[in-house]
């Protein structure tokens, strides 16, 4: 983010601890805060009736809260935190105003939205598109960027919730990956062992929102 | 509730059983077969996997609480008879 816009939106921000499972913004309330994480990521999820399914991951590459951005006070989605962690949080309306005013923010978030809207685009594609362990190989890589380390705290059940599947065949999809040691799996827990083998698995899945980020955010 | 392990055998061996390491709660024995059944449908239905070619050759292993095979349930099961007629 551009140095002046930072400070233009620093005395706001307040630091927060993040929970597991901590909900960030309710679906169709006003927006109260939106959440600049530092560590840990976030799910965007679109409910059902009996079905939730992941429709976006952010985590300290961007900005928990992109409807204020996009001059929407409220989003029929849910966002919380799957991966614990901290980061800052900002009224909301002091977003909308900072945006009103400074058009380098607003150029650089509206970017950030767009890289977003890729991600979530090219999650639509690979859920119609391609099968499960390819779709597994993608959601692993892109939570694997945005921690330290290469220990993801998971569990079959969130990932079938995750990914919209039923937990057998998560159970399969793992062991699939497993067996040919590109993750190692236990109870609540997947180490990632060789994201070069994952990244082929992932095939064309995984890399474009990537690309996009880099281009729109990082200037690559 | 007692908890059940839900493992996918897909081809005979070592390398084609996909074991379940967390299980699931379920009222008896009864509703671990129905909530397999359930699965099966669903896999049969809407899943692909790459090195899975055909569901109907592969089964739950279900296993108790204390990792003891109770019941096999083939996806098979999810047809009902007759329609091999």
């Amino acid at each position: 983010m551009p140095r002046e816009d930072y400070a233009a939106l620093q005395p706001y921000l307040e630091t927060v601890k993040l929970e597991m499972r901590q909900t960030l913004i309710e679906p169709n309330q006003p927006i109260e805060h939106v959440y600049f994480m530092e560590s840990g990521y976030s799910s965007i999820v679109s409910n059902g009736g009996d079905a939730k399914v992941e429709i976006g991951i952010v985590g300290r590459e961007g900005l928990v809260g992109v409807p204020v951005v996009l001059a929407a006070d409220r989003s029929p989605f849910e966002y919380f935190i799957q991966s614990p962690g901290s980061g800052y949080r900002m009224p909301a309306q002091h977003l909308d105003q900072a945006v009103e005013d400074r058009s380098s923010l607003r150029r650089f978030l509206l970017r950030f939205a767009q890289a977003l809207n890729v991600q979530t685009s090219r999650t639509a594609y690979v859920n119609a598109e391609y099968p499960l362990e390819t779709r597994l190989a993608r959601w692993l890589l892109m939570c694997h960027d945005r921690i330290d380390g290469d220990d993801l705290q998971i569990t079959h059940d969130f990932l079938s919730l995750m990914l919209g599947t039923q937990r057998s065949s998560t159970t399969l999809g793992v062991q699939a990956l497993e067996g040919h040691r590109m993750i190692r799996a236990r109870r609540g827990k997947i180490t990632i062992l060789d994201r070069k083998t994952m990244e082929q698995v992932a095939d064309d899945g995984y890399g474009l929102p990537e690309a996009e980020y880099a281009r729109l955010i990082e200037g690559a | 509730m007692p908890r059940f392990f839900f493992n996918v055998r897909h081809r005979p061996g070592p390398d084609g059983l996909a074991v379940d390491p967390e299980g699931e709660e379920l009222a008896d024995v009864d509703a671990a077969r129905e909530r397999a059944l359930f699965q099966a449908r669903e896999m049969i239905a809407r899943e692909r996997h790459t090195f899975i070619r055909d569901w109907m050759v592969c089964a739950f292993e279900i296993l108790d609480e204390a990792h003891q095979p109770v019941l096999t349930v083939p996806f098979s099961d999810t047809v009902p008879e007759g329609d091999f007629d």
